[in-house]
């Protein structure tokens, strides 16, 4: 194709380099420097998409990141596809694939359009209404049907291959918007020394004056200036130009999130290249320059392809030479869509008239057009449009007064409108500052702001070049002598100058039965005039709620376009002023932002922080099962050939009661807990008394909250008089360490005690079985590991394997054992040798869950699984670990409180079921009758539940009320299609007494 | 351990592990900070954030009563043996806590701002802080204009030294 509505040497695309991409699987020519819906304009193509609700055909309306209809697939390669992708801001590359959407089977003939036929009857508020009866439907009926028909594109089925990165950013001054405001307050700023950002979401630096080529400033040509500003704002060395970047988002304290679109404009990105990149930028001052939005006009057709905004026809045809149309008509309330007719006109594009709804136009500028051989059509307004899939006519009535008079249709292929300008106020709606109503020029301006920014040109209100240079200088002044800096305020002459101004009106008048106009107000939510008004009349008065009701500026447009015209029309059918009706509130993002940025690095391997033992590499290249605890990676068994989790498990069991086990422990919390308070202060954390524990022996802490209840609890052994190796559980070692600094540095700062966090400083290997000591003697100096000499809970310092060594003897599993701690590096070394020592004492490696089968057979509890933060050392059996003569330690007072004295707690207890093959589900729920009616009371619940290899049978553990009075009663754990019976049991399944332990 | 030291091509940071040394965590109360100073033979610094050195022993201060000690490994003996009993401290070793990254390059500052939010150009030389890189726990040294060092616990280590290798291959590529 030909590009027959390129103009030759016009625009700033090049169009010595055409680029070829596929539309709807059609090959198109663009040319370099092209968007998708520029190259497809360029060749006659506006029909681009289908809107949502009726899935009318839909051109492209503007040519900025506003665009609410031309909505389109891009994929960029295998995996690379994206929905709903803005054919105004997609850059085209040789290969780049597009694809309409929200049509089948085709764009030109789709079947969902009969939607559109029965419009009326699915007015706002439609499936409120409708799918309200009856109730039972809304499930399996209602909901499944609207969310099949819901949504705009398709989502993608594949992973996303694309990388996505992240930054922060620090600067003095971040300047939004590279229009004339934000370069002049950009070099004002970065004239003064300051560091600069300026942020552009286009391609290309310049904002209006790409599309404004004639004004001339400083004597320069636009684009000349622009260039030699674009140039000297380089040439400084604290400024930095971001273009292709979005402002999303305007957080407390001047952070404002920038999405940098890194490769997407890019044929072949350079491998492991970011597709985006987020930014955090903290700036000291901020200055917003993001210009304003061209109002859509509100009249029955008005979205008809071909039918778009004049401004948007200005960018097409200056900055990428494109011609929208061979004759366009222009309907306007704001003088700027004079000035685009007559540059179509001069660019040889017909333009038969310009309707203008004011009775009153400039009179140079009706001169101008009837010059160019326009008509004007003063006092007029627009009825409606013709055309199936592109406008082909459009009919204007003249206005007297009330009265709408009778219609003649203008042939025409494109219709130009303008509805005056909307200042964009998203980012700064984002810092909470406060809008005022500014009734001369119909909009919304800034006012109290509460963060440090300036707001400058046409985002607060102001028109013209000259006024956006000017306001955009003051802006980066004032914002560098803000940060302390030396600033003049440059001043700028701009010749031709194209200034104007305009009316704020509603939906346009008449004279047909508005109730069958299709005047639409948001595009890409399918909401027309008429929506509004049934709202108000259905007793809407908030203009929050009518937005729900209506969906008017709800999902990626944020309003954009919507939102002055949809309060203007629901203030007129309140009878309001539109101040007293108020604007909704703009969220971020301010454009629609992928998931991948947000994310960032964040995913795959990636994703979360994974910590791993330094053992954990024999674990995996033994085969080991992994499961996730706190944000550990630890080895939950090691299968052997075949076997399942419970055969392996069985094996590790057998092996840890009959020969010797070999377990990682690294991950438990360890405390360095030092000073010559360090005893007193463990008193008072601890339930436990220390002060009498001799150097060289463990005790078994409990901690507990301010509230009594079970917070923690672990092995604390004294190395010396001042000096204890405190051990936490894996998932609360971080909480512990908190709440202990917190006790130390707020109710006892008087205490010589401090506490340094050494989890990772040891790594921990548990021998545990009979064979224990065999294993460890000839394998450890400087120490005599008889009973007598180094009984169960004793610590020491000594050799082993070589290694220098904290040996603790303990045992979480009954049997004989010791925790072998060495410094973190040898961890590894120290395993392996265990494991070369213990193949004759047949040592077998043993996982997380074979260590908590093994406790369990001890009724050794674990906190979190079988305490949930309402459980009391009495509840769980503990009360041996309360230090009776110890005045006070953390929770004890709470421990008298009635609630927790009085009887009927849940208490923890053994659960054996009546069949012992049966293993009862961890979670399920006990009741006393089984036979009461539903819902039945539940008396508590199984916590812990495991296959007994020592009792070839099934053991469990459970929060039971009353239930240590209950031992010796059957309790009923009622499951899907069956009841369980179980018999309450103490918790102490194997080896009560502790015999296994005096060896 | 050795010193790995991986480089893309082009890329204007490398990223190094250090070997081990010996690093103590130093705690006693400010007040008792000379009679510190004199037992170590090594300043003690009083404002956060400040490193001071001597022959092969270095300081630098995390909090008004806690230090960060690095020393090669034959000092580490001496070092236990330095401070009195009667001087109420905690003096405890977490050299094999701890991984420690050399980042060196013109592009140090854009990679480390991958995962620090704080503006790192303000950090001065010879000095530290403690941060946190993309959610991880860190202490940092900027050691010279274009190097610095970043130690993080042992586990987090792969965690922040993917990110890391990533970072410097995003920076090789300019974009």
């Amino acid at each position: 194709m030909t590009q027959p509505f390129r103009i030759p040497g016009r625009g700033r695309v090049d169009q010595s380099r055409p680029v070829q991409f596929t539309f709807d699987g059609r090959t198109v020519t663009g040319c370099l420097g092209d968007t998708v819906a520029s190259a497809l304009l360029a060749n006659g193509i506006h029909l681009m998409g289908r809107s949502f609700k009726y899935h009318r055909p839909r051109g492209v309306v503007s040519a900025g990141s506003e665009e609410p209809n031309a909505l389109v697939g891009t994929s960029r390669g295998p995996g690379r596809f994206e929905p709903n992708t803005r054919a105004t801001m997609q850059e085209i590359w040789d290969e780049l694939r597009v694809e309409s959407q929200n049509r089948w089977p085709g764009l030109a003939f789709d079947i969902g359009a009969i939607n559109d036929r029965f419009g009326r009857f699915l007015p706002a508020g439609f499936y409120y209404k409708t799918f309200m009866w009856p109730r039972s439907f809304w499930d399996k009926v209602y909901e499944p049907f609207i969310r099949a028909a819901a949504g705009l594109g398709r989502s993608p089925t594949e992973p996303d291959p694309d990388l996505y990165a992240s930054r922060n950013l620090h600067c003095e001054v971040l300047v939004v918007g590279a229009g004339p405001a934000g370069l002049a307050a950009a070099l004002a700023a970065g004239r003064s020394g300051a560091s600069v950002v300026l942020v552009d979401e286009q391609s290309a630096m310049g904002g209006t004056l790409l599309s404004e080529p004639d004004v001339r400033i400083d004597g320069q040509g636009a684009w000349d200036w622009l260039a030699a500003t674009l140039a000297e704002l380089r040439s400084l060395p604290s400024v930095r130009l971001m273009t292709r970047t979005t402002a999303i988002g305007y957080y407390h304290q001047n952070m404002v999130g920038l999405c940098q679109r890194v490769t997407d404009h890019l044929a072949s990105p350079p491998e492991g290249a970011p597709r985006e990149r987020l930014w955090r930028v903290r700036a000291g001052q901020v200055v917003l320059a993001q210009g304003a939005i061209e109002k859509p006009l509100v009249f029955d057709g008005n979205d008809r392809p071909g039918v778009m905004l004049a401004g948007a026809a200005q960018t097409f045809l200056h900055r990428f030479g494109v011609k929208v149309g061979d004759r366009a008509v222009v309907v306007t309330s704001h003088d700027s869509a004079w000035h685009t007719a007559f540059d179509l006109a001069r660019a040889g594009v017909r333009v038969p008239a310009i309707v203008d709804v004011r009775a009153q136009v400039p009179p140079d500028l009706a001169a101008r057009a009837r010059s160019l051989g326009i008509e004007v059509l003063a006092s007029h307004t627009v009825t409606g449009t013709t055309g199936r899939l592109r406008v082909a006519s459009v009919m204007v009535n003249p206005v007297r007064g009330d009265r709408v008079g009778p219609w003649r249709g203008i042939d025409c292929d494109a219709l130009l409108m303008c509805g005056g300008w909307t200042p964009s106020l998203h980012l700064f709606s984002h810092t909470k500052g406060s809008l005022a109503w500014d009734a001369q020029a119909g909009a919304f301006l800034p006012d109290r702001k509460t963060e440090d920014c300036e707001i400058a040109g046409a985002g607060r209100g102001l028109w013209g070049i000259a006024a956006a240079l000017e306001d955009g200088a003051k802006a980066g002044t004032a914002a560098a002598k803000a940060l302390g800096r030396v600033a003049g305020v440059g001043t700028f002459a701009v010749e031709d100058d194209r200034t104007g101004s305009g009316v704020v009106v509603k939906e346009l008048p008449t004279d047909r039965d508005a109730s069958l106009a299709k005047a639409f107000i948001d595009f890409q939510n399918d909401v027309t005039a008429k929506d509004i008004r049934l709202a108000v009349r259905e007793g809407m008065r908030s203009i929050e709620h009518v937005k729900r009701y209506t969906t008017n500026g709800m999902a990626t447009d944020q309003g954009k376009l919507s939102n002055i015209n949809g309060l203007m029309i629901a203030a007129d059918a309140l009878g309001k002023e539109a101040p007293q009706v108020g604007l909704t509130t703009f969220r971020p993002p301010y454009a629609p932002t992928t998931f991948g940025a947000l994310a960032g690095y964040h995913r795959g391997s990636h994703f979360e922080v994974t910590r791993k033992t330094p053992i954990d590499a024999w674990a995996e290249s033994r085969g080991a099962v992994f499961e996730p605890v706190a944000l550990w990676r630890r080895a939950r068994y090691f299968p052997q050939g075949a076997e399942d989790m419970r055969a392996a498990v069985a094996r590790e069991c057998r092996a840890v009661r009959t020969a010797v086990g070999l377990f990682d422990a690294s991950t438990l919390g360890k405390i360095e807990v030092m000073g010559p308070d360090a005893a007193t202060f463990l008193e008072r954390m601890y339930t436990n008394p220390w002060a009498k524990l001799q150097p060289g022996r463990c005790r078994y802490g409990l901690l507990l909250g301010e509230d009594g209840f079970i917070r923690d609890d672990g092995v604390i052994g004294r190395l010396t008089a001042d000096k204890f190796h405190v051990t936490t559980t894996t998932g609360g070692a971080a909480r512990v360490l908190n709440m202990m600094e917190d006790y130390l540095q707020t109710e006892w700062p008087d205490l010589d005690v401090w506490l340094t966090s050494t989890t990772e400083a040891w790594a921990v290997a548990a021998v545990q079985g009979p064979n224990a000591r065999k294993l460890l003697e000839p394998l450890v100096e400087g120490l005599d590991l008889s009973d007598a000499a180094f009984p169960h809970m004793a610590v020491a310092e000594c050799t082993v394997a070589g290694f220098p060594a904290r040996l603790f003897r303990v045992s979480f599993t009954g049997e004989l054992g010791f925790e072998i701690n060495v410094p973190a590096r040898h961890g590894l070394a120290l395993w392996e040798k265990l494991w070369q020592a213990g193949q004759s004492h047949g040592i077998t490696a043993y996982g997380t869950e074979t260590m908590h089968v093994l406790r369990a057979e001890k009724g050794f509890i674990l906190v979190g699984q079988d305490t949930d933060g309402t459980v009391t050392p009495g509840d769980a059996g503990l009360d041996w670990a309360i230090g009776k003569q110890k005045k006070d330690f953390v929770g004890k007072r709470s421990l008298q409180r009635p609630d927790i004295v009085a009887k009927g707690r849940k208490q923890l207890v053994g659960l054996l079921t009546e069949d012992p093959r049966e293993v009862l589900e961890e979670g399920a729920q006990i009741v006393a009758d089984p036979h009461q009616p539903v819902p039945m009371t539940m008396i508590g619940h199984v916590t812990s539940s495991y296959w007994s290899e020592a009792l070839g049978r099934s053991i469990a553990m459970a929060l039971v009320e009353g239930g240590r009075d209950r031992e010796g009663q059957t309790l009923h754990i009622p499951m899907p299609g069956r009841t369980l019976r179980a018999k309450v049991t103490g918790t102490a399944f194997v080896d009560p007494e502790g015999q296994r332990l005096k060896v | 351990m050795t010193a790995q030291i991986h480089t893309f091509p082009r890329s204007p940071v490398t990223v190094a592990v250090r070997p081990l040394a010996t690093r103590f965590s130093l705690r006693l109360r400010p007040g008792h900070r000379e009679t510190g100073e004199a037992a170590l033979g090594l300043p003690l610094p009083h404002r956060i954030g400040r490193i001071s050195v001597e022959g092969g022993r270095q300081a630098l201060c995390l909090g008004p009563d806690e230090w960060q000690l690095d020393a090669p490994e034959a000092e580490a003996d001496a070092i236990r043996a330095a401070l009195p009993g009667s001087l109420p401290h905690a003096l405890v070793e977490v050299t094999d806590r701890e991984v420690t990254f050399v980042l060196e390059g013109p592009g140090v500052l854009d990679l480390l701002s991958i995962g620090i939010a704080r503006d790192l150009s303000r950090l001065e030389i010879g000095r530290g802080a403690r941060t946190v890189f993309d959610g991880v726990q860190a202490v940092l040294v900027r050691e010279a204009g274009e190097r610095f060092t970043l130690s993080v616990w042992r586990s987090f280590a792969p965690h922040v030294e993917e990110l890391l290798h990533r970072g410097a291959r995003e920076l090789a590529l300019g974009l």
